[in-house]
């Protein structure tokens, strides 16, 4: 699994990746991260704010930080 | 060493009047409610207005709207302004939103309000709207025909959740607190009851206050009050409480949550009430002002406790982010202010920008160009101006100026769209806060408010109907 996290390195794309990797280590699955700081690279997604999360190229949501529940509904699937 | 002193007094007075109670009871709430912005407004809410077909007399205010609701944090502004730009309404818009979100945000406009009054908080907001919209427009002219080939896609833009109901009669309670906390109205000045509280040692208390921030009215230090005193010990309190209460408030509310928010309501409901120190100890006045603040708080409980617990952390965790990142800089931007003010003759300053003239104004805009200050600071700054005598035309060319243009903006404008634009925006934007601060002086001198909006409002008309002329042609 391919987890993105989108954001020039603010703190709430900071608290976004922190969020997203408890709930991985919770559910034991294995994901490679990367976080994504380019704006370009940023843009290429059909988002406008950030954080954004991505799993396996789909945006997840943007513009606000998940609850761990709503990540762990995502990364079960 | 005698300057030393004066100095560092100078330094002291700044910041213990930057502390005193109205402006608390403007900057505590103002940061909750950027907080509440941050966390709460879902932001495709406005962003569903800012998509490639979207009409301009839609797009320009969208973009406004944007930078003011949600725009509070720089981190924000970045892949906003770029996703305008490269896939939605285009450089205009995005221009209008780069340009009116740092006058435009709760936390700048309410402390412009309370430090400099309303008038300047009015003016601020007003001008920087409509030159906003302004300089969007001329940047969509001059660049037409180099605008991007959009990589929109419909999904970006999707109509998504809107404000709900709940949310904003919550923003528009706290918004009800800070109004409550700093307008001046006369129904806020009633006074309720008072008593007072016999202790001998108060007034000796507040005499080695005086000792230590000597009350100066001829800069304008106001000294440190007894309340203040108080008020400062309690903020210190409410600071290392709330490191963990709302620091971590994102792994869950911990017991030092409810303490926090307990003490940041006493702060506020101490802060409205009145304060005295007589010779046999102190009065405590309870106004309409102290009855209206704690009416308003006692009103957010209700309703926040109708929010899911996670917004609810999460509008904490972001107000608390807020006052982390901005406050310290703040407080030590205050203190330099007050160091410097000992330094500074009002002569210079009024031999500059003393009079509302087009030189005066132009002063006031290279200063803000060439100076960089953290954020809020630059109301701080303006205040001292205004103390030393500087004209309010130009000090609002200064206002509009500085938290604009700074050499990081202008980096990260470039780098998103282009050496050649991001400079002539610069120059936009010095042009405009000139005539910006002219406008603002020339009402403070006495011209009508009614003539000058009217020449506002046909200028932006004017540039808006060049705007679709020019697009119509290009059509056909």
């Amino acid at each position: 699994m391919l987890i993105k996290i989108l954001g020039p390195g603010c703190a709430k794309c900071n608290r976004l990746e922190q969020l997203t990797r408890e709930a991985v280590a919770e559910l034991g699955i294995n994901a490679d991260f990367e976080h994504v700081t380019q704006i370009e690279h940023i843009m290429a997604y059909p988002i406008m704010t950030t954080p954004a999360l991505v799993v396996d190229e789909r945006v997840k949501c943007s513009g606000r930080i998940p609850s761990k529940g709503e990540i762990l509904g995502w990364l079960k699937v | 060493m005698d300057w030393v002193m004066t100095a560092f007094q100078g330094g002291l007075a700044s910041l213990a009047s930057y502390l005193a109670a109205h402006v608390l009871l403007c900057l505590v709430p103002a940061f909750f409610i950027a907080g509440g912005l941050s966390a709460l407004v879902p932001q495709q809410s406005i962003i569903r207005y800012l998509g490639p077909d979207a009409p301009k007399w839609m797009s320009y205010p969208a973009a406004a709207g944007a930078g003011s609701l949600l725009a509070v944090c720089s981190c924000t502004v970045q892949p906003l302004f770029a996703g305008i730009y490269k896939k939605g309404a285009g450089l205009g818009p995005a221009i209008t939103f780069l340009f009116f979100a740092p006058a435009a945000n709760i936390l700048a406009l309410s402390y412009t309000g309370v430090a400099l009054g309303a008038d300047f908080a009015i003016a601020r907001i007003l001008l920087a709207l409509s030159f906003g919209i302004g300089i969007g427009m001329i940047m969509a002219v001059l660049f037409r025909e180099s605008d991007v080939a959009r990589l929109a896609d419909s999904l970006t833009f999707a109509a998504g959740e809107s404000i709900s109901g709940k949310v904003l009669f919550f923003l528009g309670t706290l918004v009800a607190l800070l109004i409550a906390g700093t307008l001046k109205l006369d129904f806020l000045k009633i006074i309720v009851f008072s008593s007072s509280v016999p202790w001998r040692g108060a007034s000796e208390v507040q005499q080695v206050l005086d000792r230590w921030v000597p009350v100066n009215e001829a800069t304008g230090a106001e000294g440190l009050s007894l309340q203040g005193a108080l008020l400062i010990g309690l903020l210190i309190v409410i600071g290392a409480t709330a490191w963990r209460g709302l620091g971590k408030v994102d792994e869950g509310f911990n017991r030092l949550t409810p303490v926090t928010l307990g003490l940041v309501v006493a702060t506020l409901v101490f802060a409205a009430m009145g304060v005295q120190v007589t010779p046999s100890g102190i009065s405590l006045t309870v106004t309409g002002r102290s009855l209206a603040v704690i009416v308003t708080t006692l009103a957010l409980l209700p309703q926040a406790r109708r929010f899911e617990a996670w917004d609810v952390q999460q509008w904490l965790w972001e107000t608390w982010r807020f006052v982390k990142m901005i406050f310290p800089l703040l407080i030590v931007g205050v203190f330099l202010v007050g160091v410097i003010r000992v330094f500074i003759q009002p002569e210079w300053i009024q031999a500059i920008a003393g009079a509302n003239t087009l030189l005066a104004n132009l002063a006031g805009v290279v200063f803000g160009v060439f100076m960089y200050f953290p954020t809020l600071v630059e109301v701080p700054i303006a205040k001292m101006f205004l103390s030393l005598g500087m004209h309010p035309g130009p000090l609002i060319a200064y206002l509009m100026a500085d938290p604009e243009l700074s050499l990081q903006s202008i980096l990260i404008t470039s780098a998103i769209i282009g050496k050649l634009r991001a400079w002539t925006y610069v120059g936009l934007v010095a042009i405009f806060s000139t005539l910006a601060g002219l406008t603002y002086g020339a009402w403070a001198d006495g011209t009508s408010a009614l003539t000058l909006g009217i020449a506002v409002a046909g200028f932006i008309l004017m540039l808006s109907a060049t705007l679709h002329l020019i697009e119509a042609r290009r059509r056909d």
